[in-house]
């Protein structure tokens, strides 16, 4: 075993989501998979700013802070836990160490 | 096998049945209705086992649609089990509309759609709606086009159940009522033939111009929705808007984007017709 | 789907022009919330249904005091011939009594049962149906 290493994602293909902003959530539906997914922030930007790059959650993080004003206390242990969920719903791929 | 054919809506239905007589009951409720030439859905009530056609007798739902655990009804009950395979068709086969599980009633050409728990009181008021210069579209199913997005009706037997019977019967002195099923899983079930004008436009349909979340019971009240959480709640009242894909979504985001919700609450018919009045005026 | 700029997944060039605040929210609140087939509801109140306990799956087996399918010979476990309750039974016995024709520990092992039934088994989409109607 080598040391852990923070993954690495990559987000849908833009053309593969299509996103209904309603109040404070967000609808998305993907089309590969036939699955409506109800997602509230910080989901939607964090998928806006990954565009089609591949990074890891320090990486989203930093992109989001370029775009937007929180709170960065575990910003960067927020963005790794919503990436795995988002990962677990296909929404972002896991991409090989 | 004795058979009887009717069409409600844009669903066209073939019953077989092992007895004859909850046909002949069937032909006399569903006789200003169309009868379809070739049906869409075929359901069938069959005896349990072949003596039990004679001893206890117990009717069996079969149909081109079933889910598992299916449980037979008393003979007694056979309209009931006809009603439930009737429905089980259009909730699980589908997939020409949007389809939710609703009440509704139509006025100036603008659909009132009532939508919640059984016990909510939605089929009730749709039927009380129904015979107070609305009209009645349907009190189990709403069809929603995947195109225009218009609510298209499906005015089967309103099937009344415990105090709505009493209270339906009392203000619908004319009304044509099949026979009165006690002790069945839902409690007394009674059918009430939907008003004539209700039959004559079941293929007219209506635009979606208010949606109420009604709860019988509580103190008066009205309380708006988020747009995110009716979303959530439609889904959820929908038997095919996942296998709808796409077409599904689109339809349901325009519609929740398009239609006024609110939730309603109330003690009795009287007081819900009031609440209904207002926001009709105000929001449709 | 319209293309105004303030969309959050508008591209990254328009950053400088405005700065919004963003609820990032904790790390144990999941942000997500996906749609499952509304079968069961609406199954509710569409069908009468039935749970047999055990189903075919478990034929021949008894049922321990959480519902778990055991070897026939188990101490402290209840036999089970596959009886069906229906779902009115079932709920009546969510609230409180007990299924018909069973003892007061005897139904408590066949709700467990019921409870820990899974998708595909006889019965479950009979008791989705129960949890999600009043």
């Amino acid at each position: 075993m080598t040391a852990p290493q923070s993954p690495f994602y990559k987000a849908e293909l833009a053309e593969q989501l299509v996103v209904e902003p309603l109040d404070a959530m967000t609808l998305m539906y993907q089309r590969r998979s036939g699955i409506t997914h109800i997602v509230a922030e910080p989901v939607p930007e964090i998928l806006a700013v990954m565009s089609g790059d591949v990074l890891d959650a320090a990486q989203v993080a930093a992109r989001l802070a370029l775009q937007f004003d929180f709170d960065d206390r575990d910003s960067e242990a927020i963005v790794a836990t919503r990436l795995e969920e988002l990962a677990m719903l296909g929404l972002v791929e896991r991409v090989g160490a | 096998m004795h058979e009887f054919r009717v069409q409600v809506g844009p669903a066209a239905f073939r019953i077989g049945s092992a007895w004859k007589r909850p046909l002949d009951q069937l032909a006399e409720l569903y006789c200003d209705y169309p009868n379809p030439e070739i049906p869409d859905y075929s359901v069938r009530l069959e005896a349990v086992g072949f003596l039990r056609r004679f001893v206890r007798p117990s009717v069996a739902i079969n149909g081109d649609y079933m889910l598992p655990d299916a449980a037979p009804l008393p003979l007694k009950q056979a309209l009931l089990a006809a009603e439930m395979a009737m429905n089980l068709q259009i909730a699980l086969g589908w997939r020409r509309h949007l389809l939710l599980h609703a009440s509704a009633v139509e006025k100036d050409g603008k659909a009132l759609i009532m939508t919640g728990a059984s016990g909510s009181g939605k089929s009730t008021l749709a039927a009380m709606l129904g015979h107070k210069g609305w009209r009645f579209m349907g009190d189990e199913f709403v069809l929603i086009d995947l195109v225009t997005g218009e609510a298209v009706p499906f005015p089967r037997m309103i099937s009344l159940k415990n105090e709505a019977i009493g209270a339906m019967q009392a203000s619908v002195l004319d009304g044509r009522f099949g026979p009165l099923m006690s002790g069945t899983p839902k409690g007394n079930v009674r059918h009430l033939v939907p008003p004539a004008d209700a039959i004559a436009r079941m293929a007219e349909p209506a635009r979606p111009a208010l949606l109420l979340f009604p709860s019988f019971g509580f103190e008066s009240a009205v309380r708006d929705i988020g747009a995110s959480e009716v979303f959530m709640r439609l889904t959820q009242a929908s038997t095919n808007y996942v296998a709808l894909g796409e077409a599904g979504f689109n339809t349901l985001t325009r519609f929740i984007k398009t239609v006024p919700a609110r939730a309603i609450d109330y003690h009795d018919g009287q007081e819900a017709e009031a609440l209904v009045g207002r926001l009709w005026s105000e929001l449709a | 789907m319209d293309d105004s700029s303030d969309k959050p997944e508008s591209s990254l060039n328009s950053v400088a022009t405005r700065r919004r605040a963003l609820m990032l929210g904790a790390v144990t609140a999941s942000a997500i919330v996906s749609v499952r087939p509304a079968l069961a509801q609406s199954a509710a109140s569409v069908m009468n249904c039935e749970i047999p306990v055990p189903g075919p799956h478990g034929t021949g087996m008894n049922i321990d005091s959480y519902g778990k399918l055991v070897p026939r010979d188990t101490p402290g476990s209840f036999a089970a011939t596959g009886q069906k309750f229906t779902g009115e039974q079932v709920k009546a016995a969510l609230r409180g009594r007990s299924l018909p024709g069973t003892s007061y520990d005897q139904s408590q092992a066949y709700m467990n049962y019921i409870r820990r039934l899974q998708s595909g088994q006889s019965g479950f989409t009979c008791y989705a149906s129960l949890q999600m109607s009043r």
